[in-house]
């Protein structure tokens, strides 16, 4: 029995991204021990490198695509919250702006016509707001969760935008609140 | 370069024998221009290199300045210019790995990285094509081993189109006390680790020190491809081998490969070593000569205490690294080498690793005379409207997004202020505290070109100017001399006169040049040489980072001051050669007086919270500087350039354009403005009053009571933010 509070998978270029971004991870031992943790209800966050793991572990729906213009892109994002729900965005109200910075160079979520209808009205989405989608997504989706909000993906860094003094002029640190989220909801008991 | 016939009776002398095939290759590897320093070590020795804050000078892989009392900034410079001419995608890859390497010796923990690019013309389409490969070289390599790249310089140039320069450096910061400063001892073992020894970069440090060939494809076997992963690893273990006080010594396998790395550690320790090649870890079947010189990427050399060897297998074990004991150091002070049991190599270790230096003749060319043209018959005054737009939208002058958002800045979260909002780069130190450091990299090939001594100066104050402007005080630099051929006097005279320059204005500013790297034979395969270029990088402290400050104009009612006397400079400024193609005349005067003055009085103004934004005025001019503070800022102005202070003007382009050193353009807080001039005042540092910040997006421009030229202030930022972009699209 592992005895976690929750699970991040950070950014990073797990295994070098040979093959695909986070194709390697996703078939280790690790994800096989994420999976267990997932089905007892951990919460799990995946960003950047992480979601793109955990979309290639196929616990959150979709696909990440090399960028629109097929090159890295670093830039703050101004990203719009959809029916906020489970421990990640406890304290996220409905159409919350949060600004974050990007970091990717395989980021455009791809998702079939049908798996978006049938996710976009309940599950949560974290959206880049107009004049911001980096990569060409679809959607304009940056982040995406499980119906439940228990597992949440998104390609921009909340951990990036956690202090003010790391926000550029025009924009503010918006991912803190995700973190005030977790702690929020795992003091409260999740 | 191979050897040359002088070098090889020397061999024999050293050796009193006939010298193998394995001992002529490590002469050749170690005694090649670019491991050696031949030609340049007895000028380097003009650089002032002391100063309080140096820990570690030149000499090792990497110098260190102590910025904090407990904080320790290790930093270096490297260029990647010819491998970046024959494969620019792994060329530059390869240099941000070995610039990353040079940084870990210490023990540092890397945090920033800055590429400094000179480059063809985009519209060209194999310096395009060069452009692209490079940037997404650091941008691979980089991206993927965690350092942000931070900051950096472009400049292009058609001089650049076939051989580019690619300077590329790393900063590290490490406690005082964590710093690797220890030697090995006899009996000490010898450990590589990291990558498997393979046929890439087979001397690539003697390919380096000779022009390129006609044929450049004949090159790509002296080219190393670079693998991220490996280097990540590197950055991990050894690390953690510091922290656990298990190695005792650490060198990069750069360029010279093994051969380097053994004979410059024995001969600064005055030991010999004795090397089995059989031992090392390869990827294929190699000989002992390849063994020797092989320049394979990521592979690093640890000298380790014989009772700690287990402990460090367990580390690397870990980390899954591969690696190889393959030998000893010895008291003799001489290098033996053996391969399955047989002798190859036996050369003393000392006269291995520094050759003769070479005292090399040194003439100007005619050419430099175009540096010494005084600028008297200035082309017809132009439309200034037009004029400002051309300027903000030359790909020197315009934005570098393009480039800049190719690269992760800010993982590690210490990049404060991140690439476009500032004149440097603000990293905080991340240890609880407000401290952190500010870097820039900094050159103009065309005012080296035109007047190297001048010009490398100018590369200096620049990058001074840079430090301040973002509310730091100036430490340490490092250098980079791009030049020629040495063996021609014509070429040789250029990096003469710009390490000249760099050392007499470093001097001035009480800046110690702490280390550096000099690349020669930057010429085509016809024998022109690129435009000289002195590249300084320089750190400064921060006391808090809160303080920090950045370029864009922040509120509308500010005032618009000029720090700093404007001169009739125009000579090798960027409006004589967008407007009218013109590259001559003298450049502007390196002023160290008014640099240290002005600095003090920027760093007071800053601290004393009278200034909402600083930038200084270089390449463009004043006119081009507080364009740039608007569109960053995205806020309009309004400034009057008969109220700049300046001398000897005859003409509006000579204060809309001039590159006078030593200025700055600063954004005074509107209750804050009397104080400010108060302080000028005091410190005896020239201001003008221009203009105000104003709440439309637009920008006006008066000489006086008439308009000189007005914008959209969404039209100047079109321009600004685009062209670069365009420019690289168009021509691929």
């Amino acid at each position: 029995m592992r005895n976690w509070d929750a699970v991040i998978i950070p950014g990073g270029f797990s295994y070098g991204d040979w093959l695909r971004a986070g194709a390697i991870a996703a078939n280790t031992q690790a994800i096989e021990e994420l999976r267990n943790v997932v089905d007892e209800g951990v919460p799990v966050l995946g960003i950047c490198n992480g979601f793109q793991i955990l979309v290639e572990a196929n616990l959150l729906p979709g696909a990440l695509l090399p960028n629109e213009n097929s090159r890295f892109v670093c830039r703050w994002v101004r990203t719009c919250v959809k029916n906020p729900k489970g421990p990640w965005l406890s304290l996220v109200s409905d159409g919350q702006v949060l600004d974050m910075p990007v970091a990717h160079a395989e980021g455009r979520y791809y998702i079939d016509e049908e798996t978006y209808k049938s996710v976009a009205s309940s599950s949560p989405i974290i959206r880049y707001c107009p004049g911001f989608n980096p990569n060409g997504s679809l959607y304009d989706v940056a982040g995406i969760a499980t119906e439940d909000g228990l597992i949440l993906g998104l390609m921009p860094h909340p951990e990036r935008a956690s202090e003010d003094v790391l926000a550029p002029k025009g924009f503010r640190a918006g991912g803190r609140a995700i973190f005030e989220s977790i702690a929020y909801s795992l003091k409260r008991g999740w | 370069m191979p050897l040359t016939s002088d070098e090889v009776s020397e061999i024999r002398k050293i050796l009193g024998r006939e010298p193998t095939a394995e001992e002529l290759a490590m002469f050749e590897a170690q005694w090649s221009e670019h491991c050696s320093y031949k030609s340049s070590r007895i000028l380097l020795k003009l650089l002032p290199t002391e100063g309080k804050h140096v820990l570690v000078g030149p000499g090792k892989d990497a110098p260190a300045v102590k910025v904090f009392s407990d904080w320790v900034v290790v930093f270096k410079i490297e260029s990647h210019n010819h491998p970046s001419a024959v494969d620019p995608y792994n060329g530059a890859a390869t240099g941000i790995g070995g610039i990353v390497r040079d940084i870990l010796t210490l023990g540092a923990k890397p945090v920033a990285l800055l590429d400094m690019l000179y480059m063809g013309n985009p519209r060209n389409s194999h310096a395009n094509w060069l452009i692209r490969g490079i940037v997404k070289g650091i941008s691979d390599y980089g991206n993927r081993i965690g350092v942000p790249t931070v900051a950096g310089d472009t400049f292009f140039d058609e001089a650049f189109n076939t051989q580019p320069l690619v300077n590329v450096a790393c900063v590290g910061i490490a406690k005082t006390g964590d710093i690797v400063l220890d030697s090995p001892k006899p009996g000490d073992v010898i450990a590589i680790i990291g990558n498997s020894t393979g046929r890439d970069g087979l001397l690539g440090s003697s390919f380096a020190s000779k022009p390129l060939s006609d044929d450049v494809d004949k090159d790509i076997g002296a080219v190393q491809v670079g693998d991220a992963l490996t280097e990540k690893l590197l950055i991990d273990s050894i690390q953690i081998l510091v922290k656990k006080k298990l190695v005792k010594y650490v060198k990069d396998l750069g360029g010279g490969g093994l051969t380097t790395a053994i004979s410059e550690t024995a001969a600064d320790h005055g030991l010999g070593v004795v090397i089995h090649l059989e031992k090392l870890h390869i990827r294929e079947k190699l000989t002992p000569l390849e063994l020797l010189v092989s320049e394979s990427q990521e592979r690093m050399l640890i000298v380790v205490d014989p009772s700690k060897i287990d402990e460090v297998e367990e580390v690397l074990t870990k980390f899954d690294l591969a690696y190889s004991f393959i030998g000893y150091f010895t008291d003799d002070g001489v290098i033996r080498v053996y391969f399955n049991g047989i002798k190859v190599a036996e050369v003393p270790a000392k006269e291995l690793a520094k050759p003769r230096p070479i005292r090399r003749a040194s003439t100007p060319p005619q050419e430099a005379l175009k540096g010494l043209k005084p600028v008297f018959a200035l082309p017809p005054e132009p439309d200034y409207r037009k004029a400002i737009l051309s300027i903000v939208s030359s790909p020197n002058v315009a934005s570098k997004r393009w480039i800049y958002e190719q690269y992760d800045y800010e993982v590690g979260i210490r990049t404060v202020v991140k690439p476009g909002y500032g004149d440097a780069a603000v990293l905080r130190l991340l240890d609880g505290s407000k401290r952190g450091i500010a870097v820039k990299g900094d050159a103009n090939p065309r005012y080296t070109a035109l007047d190297p001594f001048n010009g490398a100066a100018n590369s200096v104050g620049e990058c001074f100017r840079n430090l301040v402007a973002v509310g730091s005080k100036p430490i340490a630099i490092v250098d980079e001399l791009n030049a020629g051929n040495p063996e021609k006097p014509e070429h040789f005279w250029y990096f003469e006169m710009m390490l000249k320059g760099v050392a007499w204005m470093a001097e001035e500013l009480k800046l110690p040049v702490v280390g550096g790297k000099v690349s020669f034979y930057n010429e085509d395969h016809m024998g022109k040489q690129i435009k000289p270029t002195a590249t300084i990088v320089g750190v400064g402290k921060i006391e808090n980072i809160d303080n920090a400050m950045t370029m864009g104009f922040k509120e509308s009612g500010s005032a618009i001051a000029i720090v700093g006397v404007t001169y009739p400079e125009l000579g090798g400024s960027e409006y004589l050669y967008r407007l009218f193609g013109v590259e001559e005349g003298e450049i502007p005067k390196p002023r160290p007086v008014s640099e240290i003055r002005n600095a003090r009085f920027i760093l007071k103004a800053i601290s004393l919270g009278f200034v909402n934004a600083v930038h200084d005025v270089s390449i463009g001019g004043a006119s081009i500087a507080v364009a740039e503070m608007a569109i960053t800022g995205k806020l309009g102005f309004e400034i009057d350039v008969s109220k700049i202070y300046a001398r000897g003007i005859q003409r509006i382009d000579e204060v809309l354009f001039s590159e006078t050193q030593a200025r700055y353009v600063v954004e005074v807080k509107r209750d804050r403005i009397e104080d400010f001039k108060k302080l000028a005042n005091k410190l005896g540092v020239r201001v003008s009053i221009v203009g105000n910040v104003i709440d439309k997006p637009s920008v006006v421009i008066w000489n006086g009571s008439r308009v000189v030229a007005s914008f959209d202030l969404n039209e100047l930022a079109y321009e600004y933010e685009n062209e670069l972009e365009k420019d690289l699209e168009s021509g691929a």
